[in-house]
């Protein structure tokens, strides 16, 4: 599998955030709901970390939940890739 | 209207997916009413073990996953031979969902279609292809949810699959001409068991929008189901909301 690194899934982070016309900060504490990151731009990253390594990422939602940071973000992904 | 075209009373009922929750609180309502109750789940839980102690001659349970059909046959042939024709079913057993459709394994989404859609419909064929068989009478209950009503982030398939019982209420009732009564019941959301689907906020959510004031319990949807099992009521082919008018 090709697993994405932090730094590249922060690359499609930014992607994404830029998509719609606002800028990811450099600081991981940064609060999602501060950058308008919702739960289908999540949905939207997670599509783009699959497409990039050609493997489906399925997740049930309550570790959504848990998810607050900009560093929740790129833990949740990482981790799920290794699963 | 002569007496004999009602639909007697359900005295032997079989539950799917009695061992927890709302199954177990049915299970226990019956026999609380004095009827002969068989229930099945995956796993027998010590609560219903317990109730079968408790009524060895009224209770019959067994480890059945409702997804295995000839193991469902089985159950109901040993049923009948304990306790004679089931007249009453009650469609419980099912599987929640908690994510978004897009990232819900393939095989995840065939799974609950087949425990909550296909499984119900092949053991209401299998339940009613004996009643009808032996000439009786016998009444359908299934257990739906707001869910096939109303939508809900997290629950597509579980949705879709408790919209299919909804319509296949409608027709059955229809197909099978009063002979025997199908109906639904609908709760709204528990505060435990399928409501782990939604975060607090959203129940928080839920509960403010319903003029009740509190998410639905199963000690209020059983009194439906007894009702629909075993009331002279003319309701046939309907589907009944519990949920406090959340959703109107």
């Amino acid at each position: 599998m090709n697993e994405l690194s932090r730094a590249q899934i922060r690359d499609l982070m930014a992607q994404v955030v830029q998509h719609q016309g606002r800028v990811l900060p450099d600081d991981d504490s940064a609060d999602l709901r501060e950058i308008g990151f919702r739960s289908l731009d999540f949905s939207e990253l997670a599509l783009r970390v699959e497409d990039a390594t050609g493997e489906e990422l399925n997740f049930d939602a309550p570790g959504l939940r848990r998810i607050a940071t900009v560093g929740d973000v790129l833990d949740f992904l990482a981790e799920l890739q290794r699963q | 209207m002569s007496e004999s075209a009602l639909v007697p009373p359900s005295t032997m009922v079989l539950v799917s997916g009695g061992s927890r929750g709302l199954g177990l609180a049915i299970v226990t309502d019956l026999l609380d009413a004095g009827l002969t109750v068989a229930a099945f789940a995956r796993t027998v839980t010590p609560e219903l073990e317990k109730l079968a102690a408790e009524h060895p001659d009224r209770v019959h349970v067994g480890a059945v996953d409702v997804t295995d059909l000839s193991a469902a046959q089985g159950f109901v042939r040993a049923v009948e031979a304990r306790f004679g024709p089931i007249d009453g079913l009650v469609n419980n057993a099912a599987v929640g969902q908690d994510s978004m459709h897009t990232h819900t394994a393939t095989a995840d989404i065939a799974r609950i279609v087949e425990t909550n859609l296909t499984a119900p419909l092949q053991l209401t064929r299998l339940v009613i292809r004996r009643m009808l068989g032996q000439g009786r009478r016998g009444r359908v209950v299934n257990v739906t949810s707001i869910c096939a009503q109303r939508g809900f982030p997290g629950l597509v398939a579980y949705s879709a699959t408790k919209g299919g019982m909804d319509a296949a209420t409608r027709s059955l009732a229809r197909e099978l001409g009063g002979r025997m009564l199908v109906n639904a019941v609908a709760p709204g959301f528990f505060a435990s068991e399928m409501s782990a689907v939604l975060g607090s906020t959203q129940l928080d959510q839920i509960v403010r929008r319903t003029p009740t004031g509190h998410l639905t319990e199963p000690a209020e949807v059983v009194p439906v189901v007894r009702m629909l099992l075993r009331e002279h009521t003319n309701i046939n082919g309907q589907v009944i909301v519990v949920d406090g008018a959340a959703s109107i």
